[in-house]
């Protein structure tokens, strides 16, 4: 893992830790928040790790209003676990402790129901969406977050991601082009 | 003289299927009078992968049956070179904290690359962020620049490069092929019998084009709509 990856991860784990040390309500807003940060790394470095914690402290969010008090825990010893692991430059450590934080989240979407998909495909469409928003083509989203075109296209159309910006042609002139390669008059 | 041809990128195809109206196609095509074609890469998006997902498996068989009508053909002469280089030269175009920026992906510069080897050619691309590039480079980097919100640095040198490389490339999206379809008639059977009938139903495709993917902004979509109704 290249020292500048290691140094972006350790800082995300860090603060999901800070966050979590104390159940509060202000939890979910913060992990919001660290949510969107983790983001802007995944447009920077297109890193599968950081794509992997980016999703899965989305998906703490998601889930983490209700997680019963035993799941909350392991997640906070987890992600210490994870931390200390990844100082050590244990990787083999680290992935297997990331593999058990998604199965906490899983399970507790199991329970929760929260959606009809996944809350883990629904992190992949949402942060693909913020990507989409930051100026990612869809095609570079949806790839980076293992997604399929349609998923992405069907959801993001529904946000304001694709009015958002400034066209140089004009609309009727565009339409007047289409016109003339069709011949139509 | 060489037959006309129309290259599709896959987020058009997405926002017709999407929309109900990819039956507009085949009368697109005999009013065209030339090729409607999808390069390998935007096959597999729309058709290959979509097959292995339960949830868009039917919309990929809707974009087989086009293919198998040859309403829309295979373009095998992608200049794969070409495409590579200049993905390359869009995505070393902007730096974020020093590290470059991928932007766009080899498989959606295929269409644009074919399209500038062909004589009588033109795109459909719903997609913002290369068409962006390609027609307003600047509109590009100041997208970047409000979404990031860490230091973008654009290098001008190349984005210029790379937009002069594609100015000559037509672009069209599907809101476009919409309008046309409607103007033709083709949707004539959809117009409510009431008051302001085709205002409604002028309304409601555009809309749906956006509303499945098409990136159009509500002022653009005003503005088709005015022209549609004179």
């Amino acid at each position: 893992m290249k020292e500048v990856i290691k140094k972006e991860i350790l800082y995300d784990l860090r603060e999901a830790i800070k966050i979590l040390e104390k159940r509060e309500d202000k939890d979910f807003q913060e992990l919001k928040v660290l949510s969107n940060h983790a983001i802007e790394d995944v447009a920077a470095h297109k890193d599968l790790d950081v794509i992997s914690l980016t999703v899965l402290i989305y998906s703490i969010y998601k889930v983490v209003n209700c997680l019963n008090d035993q799941d909350y825990k392991d997640i906070l010893l987890l992600l210490e676990k994870s931390e200390n692991s990844l100082v050590r430059g244990n990787l083999g450590k680290y992935n297997s402790h990331i593999k058990k934080l998604f199965q906490i989240v899983e399970g507790c979407n199991a329970k929760v129901k929260e959606h009809l998909q996944d809350v883990m495909q629904a992190a992949k469409i949402k942060k693909g969406t913020i990507l989409l928003e930051k100026g990612l083509s869809i095609g570079q989203a949806a790839g980076l977050m293992g997604l399929s075109n349609w998923d992405l296209q069907q959801y993001a159309s529904k946000t304001n991601v694709f009015s958002n910006h400034h066209e140089a042609i004009p609309a009727v002139k565009r339409l007047q082009r289409a016109q003339k390669i069709f011949g139509v008059s | 003289m060489s037959e006309k041809k129309l290259f599709f990128d896959a987020g058009p195809i997405i926002t017709l299927v999407m929309s109900r109206l990819s039956w507009i196609l085949p009368k697109l095509k005999e009013q065209f009078n030339g090729e409607f074609y999808i390069t390998p890469a935007v096959k597999y998006e729309l058709i290959d992968r979509p097959l292995t997902i339960s949830r868009f498996q039917f919309e990929a068989l809707q974009v087989l049956k086009l293919i198998r009508d040859g309403t829309l053909k295979i373009y095998d002469k992608v200049p794969q070179q070409q495409a590579t280089r200049l993905k390359n030269l869009a995505n070393s175009s902007f730096k974020l904290n020093n590290k470059s920026v991928d932007l766009i992906q080899a498989g959606e510069i295929e269409s644009v690359t074919s399209s500038l080897q062909e004589e009588d050619s033109a795109v459909v691309m719903d997609e913002r962020t290369l068409r962006l590039f390609i027609e307003n480079n600047k509109e590009m980097k100041s997208l970047l620049e409000r979404r990031f919100k860490r230091t973008v640095s654009a290098n001008s040198v190349k984005m210029n490069q790379f937009s002069q490389q594609l100015k000559d490339v037509k672009i069209i999206r599907s809101i476009e092929l919409i309008a046309l379809a409607y103007k033709l008639g083709f949707l004539k059977n959809y117009v409510p019998k009431k008051k302001n009938g085709n205002k409604l139903l002028i309304n409601s495709i555009l809309w749906a084009a956006k509303y499945n993917g098409c990136a159009v902004t509500p002022h653009e979509i005003e503005e088709i709509k005015n022209y549609l109704i004179k």
